[in-house]
C-alpha cells in the first residue's frame, strides 16, 4: 500500500518503532506538536515507548523518522535515542492533548468529544487536519471496525453509519487545555475561533465545560462579549465562574460597561464579594454604582444608567453634533441627549431625528420634545413601560425629587415589561 | 436551613441505603447474627478513603469521573468498564424493583402491577419531575432509617457480644459466607456511587477552598451509612437471628422492626423500603446513562429532548426495562437476586479503584495533590483484598469439587 494522504492517529498508535538497523525500540506512542499560530499545526516530533513495565519513553525528532507506513522507520540508530522513566514532557501532544479530549467545535457551536485524530500526510510532514467525532471512529478504537461494519451492511445498507464521516475540520474547532495548563487560549489563533462563536451560543457551550475551561474561554473574550455571555450563563455557572475570577478582572468588566449593566452585573454576585469589588474601584465609579444598588430593584432608580449625553441650556445643534461626534465610543444610548440647566435639573429631550436637519445655529431647546415626559427614581417599571410605549421613545430621563436629572432608562431595560404588556393585549385581541 | 447546606457526602450516604443495603445487611444479620458486624469496620475506612479520593479528583480537576477515565485511558480501557458498569447497575435497577415487589408484596399488591406501575412513575419522574424536590422528599423519608436504630436498641441485644464478635469474628470460608461479606461491601461501597458523588462535586461548584467542609460533609456521609447498616445489622441479629428466621422475602425482614412497631412492623419496614427502592430506582438508571454518555460523548440530560440525545433515553429505558423484566419473572427469588447484584459491584469495585488510584497517583492529573502513603495503602489493599475474596469466591466449588475428589 502507498503513502497515503490521510491516516488516523488511533491507526498508528502502538505501531512498532524500528531503528536504522531494523531493530525494534519500542511502539509509536504520541507525535509531539509545535506549538505556534498555523492553523494546522505540524508534528515535531515522535514520542516513542517502551513495550514492557516500567514504561520508558523518548521523543525522536520528525527529522529523523524516514518513513511511516504501518511501522515507524528511523534513520537513526538506537544509540542515539534516549529513553527516559517519565513521560516526555512536551507543550502540545496529540494523544494526551487531542484524543479523547473534549474541543469547541466552533462551526456548529457545541462541545464535542475527539474520537480519533485525521492526520494530512504531506513531504513527510504531518498535519493536523481533522477531528473526528463520528461514532464509527469509536468503533475503530475499539478494532471492531469490520466487524460492525458488516453487521450495518448487512441490516441497514444505506444507513448514515457508512457514509456520513463526522470530521471538523480543525479550523473550525478548539482544544482549551494544553498539558493540564488551560491557558491555551493566548494564541491569537486559539482567540479568534472563539470569538467567532455568538455570546448566546457560547453561554451554552460553557456549561458543556468544566469550571477551569470556563475560566479560560471567558478571558479570551473582550469586555462586551464577556458580558452577555454572562447575562446568558446559568446562576449556579455564575457562582463558580466568578469565584475563580481575580477581583481586578471583575473590577475591569465593570468599569468598561454601562452602569446600569454593571448594577445587574453585581446583582447576580454574593454580596461580600461586591464589597470587596467596590472597595478597589474608583471612588467615582463606585459611588454611582452604591447609588444604583441603592435603588428598589424594579424601580426606575434601580433600572437606570447614571450615564447619558446631556448639553445646557445655550447650546446650539452644531454643539450637539460636536457633542455625538465626540462619543463615539460611548457605551450609553446614543440616540437621545438631554437638555439640563446650570443645577442639573431637567429641561428636555432631544433626538438625532429631531435635530438633524436643522441649521446648526438653532438652539438646541428648540428641538426637544414638545411635551416633557420624566419619571422619578422610586417609580415602578410598569409606569417606565407604559410611557415608553405610548410615546415611542426610546430613552426616558429619571428625575430625582429635586427635578435633578439623575439617569436615563432605555427600551431594553424594561424589555421584559413591555413584552407582558403586549402579551396581554394579544391575549385579549385573540 | 441544614438541608440547603447538604453536601455530597450526605446526599451519597443516604442513597447507599437502598433496597440493596436494606436487604444486604438485613440478611448478613439474620444469617449470622452479629459475626458479620466486623467487615463494617475496613469497609467504613475503604469507604471514606474512597470517596475522599473521589472529592479529591473532582474539586482539582473539575470533571467526572467518565470523563476522566476516557481522557485518560482512552476507549478501550472506557468500553470495557461501562460495560460493567451497565451490567453491575442493571443489577442494582433490578435489586431496586426487587425492593418495591417485597415492599407492596407486604401491602397484598402483586408485583405484577407495583413494579410496572413504579417503572412508569420513575419515567415521569426522572423527565418531568423536580429532582431537587424528589431529593428533599427522599432525604426527608431517609431519615425513617433511624428506626431501626431505636429498633435495635429495643431488642435489648446482648452489647458484649456484639463487642466480642467485632473484635474476635468467626469467620466461615463457606461460599455462602463469603458471598454475604462481598455483598456487604459492593453494596457499601457500590461503583455507581462513586461517580456519582463525584458528580455530585462538581455540580455544587465545591473549590478547593471549601474542601475542608466538603470532607467533613464526606466523614459525616460516610459515617451515617456505616451507622445505618451497624444497626440494621443488629436489628435483624437481636430479632430474626434468636429466632432463627431467614429472610426468604421482605416480610421477614420487617420483622426485625417489631421491637420498634410492634404489629406495625410490616408496614413502616414496607414503607420505607418502598420510598428508598423507588427513589434509587430513578436515580441509578438516569446517572448510569448519564456516565455512560458522558464517556462516549454522546448528548445526555433530562433537559434534552428525545430525539437530541437518543442514546441516553435509550440507555436509562433499556436498563429500567431489562431490570423489570428481571424482577417480573416468575417465580424470580428476589432476595437471592438482590445478594448478588451486591456481589457484582463488589467485583467490578477493583476495576473501577485500579483507575481511580492510577489517577489519583499521577501528577499531570491531580498536581501537587496526589495520594499520600496511607491513601495509596488503603486503596491497593482494599483492591487486592477484593480480587482475593472474589476469587476465592468463584473458585470455592471449584475447591469444594477438588477437596471432593481428592478425599476419594
Amino acid at each position: 500500500m502507498g503513502e497515503q494522504f490521510f491516516v488516523y492517529l488511533s491507526e498508528l498508535l502502538g505501531k512498532p518503532v524500528l531503528d536504522r538497523d531494523g531493530r525494534s525500540i519500542g511502539r509509536f506512542y504520541d507525535f509531539s506538536m509545535a506549538l505556534n499560530n498555523d492553523i494546522y499545526p505540524r508534528a515535531k516530533g515522535v514520542i516513542v515507548c517502551t513495550a514492557g513495565f516500567p514504561r520508558r519513553y523518548a521523543e525522536v525528532a520528525l527529522a529523523d523518522v524516514l518513513r511511516i507506513d504501518g511501522k515507524v522507520d528511523l534513520k537513526i540508530p538506537i544509540a542515539a535515542v534516549t529513553f527516559q522513566d517519565v513521560k516526555i514532557v512536551s507543550e502540545f501532544a496529540l494523544r494526551r492533548d487531542v484524543l479523547d479530549q473534549q474541543v469547541v467545535d466552533v462551526e456548529n457551536k457545541k462541545v464535542v468529544r475527539v474520537n480519533d485524530v485525521h492526520i494530512l500526510r504531506v513531504d513527510n510532514q504531518y498535519h493536523i487536519a481533522h477531528v473526528d467525532v463520528g461514532l464509527r471512529a469509536l468503533v475503530r478504537r475499539l478494532d471492531l471496525e469490520p466487524v460492525v461494519d458488516l453487521l450495518v451492511k448487512f441490516f441497514r445498507p444505506d444507513a448514515d453509519y457508512l457514509k456520513a464521516e463526522e470530521l471538523v475540520s480543525w479550523k473550525n474547532s478548539q482544544v482549551l487545555t494544553l498539558g493540564n495548563q488551560k491557558n491555551v487560549l493566548k494564541l491569537d489563533v486559539a482567540r479568534a475561533k472563539i470569538a467567532k462563536i455568538p455570546p448566546v451560543l457560547l453561554a451554552d457551550i460553557m456549561r458543556d465545560l468544566d469550571i477551569f475551561e470556563q475560566v479560560s474561554v471567558f478571558r479570551s473574550l473582550t469586555f462586551d462579549v464577556q458580558l452577555k455571555v454572562f447575562a446568558d450563563m446559568a446562576p449556579d455557572d455564575k457562582a463558580g465562574l466568578v469565584g475563580l475570577l481575580e477581583d481586578r478582572e471583575l473590577v475591569q468588566i465593570i468599569a468598561n460597561i454601562p452602569s446600569d449593566e454593571a448594577a445587574d452585573f453585581l446583582m447576580s454576585i454574593p454580596r461580600d464579594r461586591v464589597q470587596q469589588l467596590m472597595r478597589q474601584m474608583e471612588s467615582q465609579a463606585s459611588k454611582r454604582l452604591r447609588t444604583l444598588l441603592g435603588f428598589r430593584r424594579n424601580s426606575a432608580g434601580g433600572l437606570m444608567a447614571t450615564e447619558f449625553l446631556s448639553l445646557g441650556l445655550n447650546a446650539t445643534v452644531a454643539d450637539a453634533m460636536n457633542k455625538l461626534k465626540a462619543s463615539v465610543d460611548y457605551p450609553g444610548s446614543f440616540n437621545t441627549i438631554y437638555i439640563i440647566d446650570d443645577q442639573g435639573r431637567y429641561a428636555g429631550t432631544t433626538t438625532i431625528r429631531r435635530f438633524i436637519n436643522e441649521p446648526f445655529d438653532r438652539p438646541i431647546v428648540n428641538t426637544c420634545h414638545p411635551q416633557k415626559v420624566f419619571v422619578r427614581t422610586d417609580d415602578g417599571m410598569e409606569k417606565v413601560a407604559v410611557l415608553i410605549e405610548q410615546y415611542k421613545y426610546s430613552a426616558i430621563p429619571v428625575l430625582d425629587e429635586n427635578d435633578i436629572l439623575v439617569g436615563s432608562i432605555t427600551v431594553d431595560d424594561v424589555m421584559e415589561e413591555l413584552i407582558a404588556m403586549a402579551w396581554g393585549k394579544y391575549k385579549d385581541q385573540i | 436551613m441544614f438541608l440547603a447546606i447538604l453536601g455530597p457526602g450526605i446526599v451519597t450516604g443516604s442513597v447507599d441505603n437502598d433496597a440493596g443495603g436494606i436487604t444486604t445487611y438485613s440478611v448478613a444479620g439474620a444469617l449470622y447474627g452479629y459475626n458479620l458486624l466486623w467487615t463494617l469496620i475496613p469497609s467504613f475506612i475503604a469507604l471514606l478513603v474512597i470517596q475522599e479520593m473521589n472529592l479529591r479528583m473532582g474539586v482539582i480537576t473539575g470533571k467526572g469521573l467518565a470523563d476522566l477515565i476516557r481522557e485518560n485511558f482512552g476507549v478501550k480501557v472506557t468500553a470495557f468498564i461501562f460495560l460493567g458498569l451497565i451490567i453491575a447497575d442493571i443489577g442494582n435497577t433490578a435489586t431496586e424493583f426487587a425492593g418495591v415487589a417485597g415492599s407492596m408484596d407486604i401491602f397484598g399488591v402483586s408485583k405484577y402491577i407495583s413494579v410496572p406501575l413504579t417503572a412508569i412513575a420513575v419515567w415521569i419522574l426522572a423527565t418531568k419531575g423536580n429532582y431537587k424536590i424528589a431529593e428533599r422528599i427522599f432525604l426527608f423519608f431517609s431519615f425513617c432509617l433511624l428506626f431501626y436504630i431505636i429498633s435495635a436498641v429495643m431488642a435489648k441485644p446482648d452489647w458484649r457480644e456484639i463487642s466480642t464478635a467485632l473484635v474476635h469474628p468467626h469467620a466461615k470460608f463457606s461460599g455462602e459466607y463469603l458471598s454475604i461479606v462481598l455483598g456487604i461491601i459492593g453494596t457499601t461501597i457500590a461503583p455507581w456511587m462513586q461517580f456519582y458523588m463525584q458528580s455530585a462535586v462538581i455540580e455544587k461548584g465545591i473549590t478547593i477552598k471549601d474542601y475542608k467542609f466538603a470532607f467533613l460533609d464526606v466523614v459525616i456521609g460516610c459515617t451515617a451509612t456505616v451507622v445505618v447498616a451497624f444497626f440494621i445489622m443488629v436489628a435483624c441479629a437481636a430479632t430474626l437471628n434468636k429466632n432463627g428466621v431467614v429472610i426468604r422475602e421482605a416480610s421477614d425482614a420487617a420483622m426485625a422492626l417489631k421491637p420498634f412497631a410492634g404489629v406495625l412492623a410490616s408496614q413502616v419496614f414496607a414503607f420505607g423500603l418502598f420510598i428508598a427502592s423507588a427513589f434509587s430506582a430513578t436515580i441509578l438508571p438516569l446517572a448510569t446513562a448519564f456516565y455512560v454518555c458522558e464517556a462516549f460523548g454522546f448528548e445526555a440530560g433530562i433537559d434534552k429532548r428525545v430525539d437530541e440525545a437518543p442514546q441516553f433515553y435509550w440507555l436509562f429505558g433499556s436498563i429500567i426495562a431489562v431490570a423489570v423484566g428481571i424482577i417480573l419473572w416468575p417465580n424470580a427469588p428476589l432476595i437471592t437476586i438482590t445478594i448478588w447484584t451486591q456481589v457484582i459491584n463488589a467485583m467490578l469495585l477493583p476495576v473501577v479503584l485500579l483507575s481511580m488510584i492510577y489517577m489519583v497517583n499521577s501528577p499531570y492529573v491531580m498536581g501537587t495533590h496526589v495520594n499520600n502513603k496511607f491513601q495509596n495503602f488503603i486503596g491497593w489493599s482494599t483492591t487486592i483484598l477484593l480480587i482475593v475474596l472474589t476469587g476465592m469466591l468463584l473458585l470455592s466449588p471449584a475447591v469444594t469439587f477438588f477437596r471432593k475428589i481428592i478425599s476419594w
